[in-house]
């Protein structure tokens, strides 16, 4: 017998770009940057809560004092849920170093899987995006793949969550156009939940809104962030910067310029109601100074949003990241490297709610078999971040002794009992050649594709009642589309 | 004696003292101020201009080219009648109503700019009704109108209809961009084109002016 005392054991493997000093200097640059530039915000609630919190508002222009940002980082919930949608168990612990997964929002465009045709996103392509999330077992929760184009595009948001909603039950992040958008999404996850104060005990939906960056909160974004704190709805505030376009070209740069539009962003929402659940989130990369795109599968992308975990465990706040996304145009082996190392390196680093898998065409077009791919790929990632464990059962000095040199490990029991603890691939090959080829030579996209198909064609979701699914349409054709940038 | 080749040159390696150094070297020596800006400047940045397209150049190295090539322009500028100065057109280009996005729209101003155009910058959330009067106050040869957003898209359709209702469409070609722009919608709407990146929306204002 062996006896072990004030021994350190790791659970997984561990990952850090910022130490502990390194993620203070960064916080307090971005508190610097907020008071001495400040950012401007667009919208006039918004600007008339801040200055009754005490911030320096000039114009537009709001400057935010250190100690207003500290006690908003301290009154901020950190303990975040998201529920399922059906009923309502607690699912998703938004929070520490729990890493989930899904897809990503709006894109004008989606690839056809049976047709490969790459077309403008419908209310079909949004309800079977949601189908193939559902099935999925490592996808934790639903974003739209695209934005609903064959519909009045002003009210594109209210069909998007309706498609969503009668296709999966696991919760749902929601990107609506506008505050309206918003309200009318929030008034239909009410009717599922069973009224305000359930949605609220027990939240299946997150809200999403995004600062205009360098430096803007416009009308929507400010409106639909204090919307989300007054409603007490787990809210993510996401920056979309890119490095020598939109932030410094410097990586330290870059994490300043997030930071201080996030946070701007969790002082307002701390001061339209203290407690608000706020999510910071992010999607910082690079412009890519060949091409000028905004770069979905560039290196950078997952070691800023590594960096920013490291600032979130920091600051003890949930955090949205990115993962499993490509520039590439269609799915290909660039594909495939772009989503690995994005998943695998979101994973390690413990960002919370990671979002974009499926994104194509560096953000444009949906792709359910990347989807697929990814989901076999967050398999992978976690049996790596599972990490060994050692103790006297799995060091196995008994079964080695058993065993003896030449003998055979696979059948022993302890060999049974253990299995489990390896990841089983669904999708990779692993067959022998010939095997491989009696069953028709597919690489792993085409594989991933008939899957595609066969949850399309076969899965059935978790139906929603059939009243609740009815009161949801009626909002849905109620809907009234505002013209953006309109105010009241 | 300075020469084109030194002030090409120099443009193309973005040197904004050597530039100015060598532009006002070729004044203080009586050439032509038409030929310093095409045979120097402007031979400059199109050297720069085919590098990039190559992928041998990156952005920021064409807009510190395109800024010490103004910076020589600057300097010649006086010396020129206002009507001799060469364009290669007037661009109004603008972010339509509602939409705030506008990276992508001001980078397409600049390679316009360092490809010898002279753009207007109207800014973001422009109204068809503020486009109009853009129109007839700048008289452009072409509008460029960038829509990042499904929902704002719209506003360009509403645009080209009140260019046509004022009677301003035939006079004004007009080319569109962004993410969910496609060429389908382009001709939807009734716009002269569409190009997927800056370089190449250059290239679509060198074609329809040509
Ligand atoms: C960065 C970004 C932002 C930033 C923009 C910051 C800024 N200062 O511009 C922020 C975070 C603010 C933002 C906000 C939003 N965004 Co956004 N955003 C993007 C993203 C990721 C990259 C865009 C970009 O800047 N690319 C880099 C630049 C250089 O490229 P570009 O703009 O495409 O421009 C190039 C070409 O298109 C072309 N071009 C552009 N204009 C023109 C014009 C002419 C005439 C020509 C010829 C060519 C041309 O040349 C340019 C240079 O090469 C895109 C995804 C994508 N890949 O496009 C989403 C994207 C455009 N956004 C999207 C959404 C949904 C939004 C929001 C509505 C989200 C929300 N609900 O809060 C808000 C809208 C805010 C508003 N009212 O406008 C969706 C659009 C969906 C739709 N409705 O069509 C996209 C596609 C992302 C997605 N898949 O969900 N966004």
């Amino acid at each position: 017998m062996t006896t072990r005392t004030n021994f350190k054991a790791y659970s997984s493997t561990m990952m850090k770009v910022f130490s502990q000093d390194q993620c203070q200097e960064l916080v307090l640059a971005a508190e610097e940057a907020m008071w001495r530039t400040g950012t401007d915000f667009y919208d006039k609630e918004s600007l008339e809560i801040l200055k009754k919190a005490g911030c320096w508002v000039d114009g537009k222009r709001v400057r935010i004092p250190a100690h207003i940002t500290e006690q908003a980082l301290k009154t901020c919930q950190k303990h975040v849920v998201l529920c399922n949608s059906r009923t309502g168990a607690r699912e998703l612990f938004v929070e520490g170093n729990n890493a989930y997964f899904g897809s990503g929002p709006c894109t004008p465009f989606t690839r056809n899987p049976f047709t490969n045709e790459r077309h403008r996103a419908t209310r079909q392509s949004v309800g079977w995006a949601t189908k193939v999330l559902d099935a999925l077992p490592n996808i934790d929760y639903a974003m739209s793949l695209g934005i609903v184009q064959d519909v009045p595009l002003l009210i594109s948001d209210r069909h998007e969550f309706e498609q969503q909603i009668l296709n999966t039950d696991k919760p749902i992040i929601t990107v609506c156009v506008d505050a309206w958008g918003q309200a009318d999404v929030i008034k239909m996850a009410e009717l599922v939940a069973g009224g305000e104060e359930e949605l609220r005990k027990n939240p299946f939906i997150c809200l999403y809104a995004e600062p205009i960056s360098p430096g803007i909160h416009c009308l929507e974004a400010a409106q639909k962030l204090v919307m989300g704190a007054k409603k007490g709805l787990p809210t993510i505030y996401t920056p979309c910067i890119m490095a020598g376009g939109t932030a410094p070209a410097t990586m330290a740069g870059v994490m300043v310029q997030g930071l201080c539009e996030s946070l701007s962003g969790l002082v307002l929402s701390q001061c339209a109601r203290e407690g608000a659940p706020f999510i910071m989130g992010g999607v910082y990369t690079v412009l890519d100074m060949k091409t000028t795109i905004f770069s979905y599968g560039a290196p950078e992308l997952h070691l800023l949003l590594a960096g920013l975990a490291d600032v979130a465990h920091y600051l003890n706040i949930p955090m949205f990241g990115t993962a499993g996304c490509t520039d590439s145009c269609v799915i290909d082996e660039q594909a495939g490297i772009e989503a690995a190392l994005s998943i695998a390196m979101t994973n390690m680093s413990g960002a919370n709610l990671n979002h974009d898998t499926g994104y194509s065409e560096y953000g444009t077009t949906s792709n359910l078999d990347l989807v697929v791919i990814a989901d076999e790929i967050l398999g992978m990632a976690r049996r790596l971040t599972k990490g060994i464990h050692v103790d006297q059962e799995t060091l196995a000095l008994e079964v080695i002794e058993k065993v003896g040199p030449g003998g055979n490990f696979a059948d022993e029991d302890h060999t049974l009992e253990h299995i489990e603890e390896n990841y089983a691939p669904r999708l990779v090959n692993r067959a022998a050649r010939n095997i491989w080829e009696k069953a028709g030579s597919k690489t792993l996209t085409q594989v991933a594709n008939e899957k595609v198909r066969d949850i399309i064609n076969h899965h059935e979701p978790i139906p929603l009642p059939k009243d609740v699914a009815a009161k949801i349409r009626e909002i849905v054709e109620n809907a009234v589309g505002h013209v953006p940038g309109e105010d009241e | 004696m300075a020469n084109f080749e030194e002030l090409s040159k120099s443009v193309i390696s973005g040197n904004l003292a050597k530039v100015k150094k060598v532009t006002q070297a070729l004044i203080d020596e009586g050439v032509s101020p038409l030929d310093i800006i095409n045979l120097g400047l402007i031979a400059g940045m199109g050297v720069v201009g085919a590098r990039f397209k190559n992928g041998e150049m990156y952005v920021p190295e064409v807009l510190v080219a395109a800024r010490s090539m103004r910076a020589g322009i600057e300097l010649v500028q006086p010396l020129i009648a206002s009507e001799d100065m060469p364009s290669a057109g007037k661009v109004l280009l603008g972010t339509v109503k509602g939409d705030l996005h506008d990276i992508g729209k001001n980078l397409v101003g600049m390679m316009l700019e360092s490809r010898g155009y002279t753009v207007i910058n109207a800014g973001i959330d422009v109204s068809s009704e503020k486009f109009v009067q853009f129109i007839k106050e700048h008289k452009p040869d072409i509008l460029a109108m960038s829509a990042l957003l499904t929902t704002t898209m719209l506003g360009m359709k509403d645009t080209i209809e009140l260019m046509k209702e004022e009677g301003l469409k035939d006079q004004v070609k007009v080319i569109i961009g962004g993410a969910p722009i496609s060429n389908d919608f382009a001709d939807e709407v009734g716009a002269d084109g569409f190009a997927p990146d800056a370089a190449s929306a250059v290239d679509l204002c060198n074609r329809l002016l040509a």
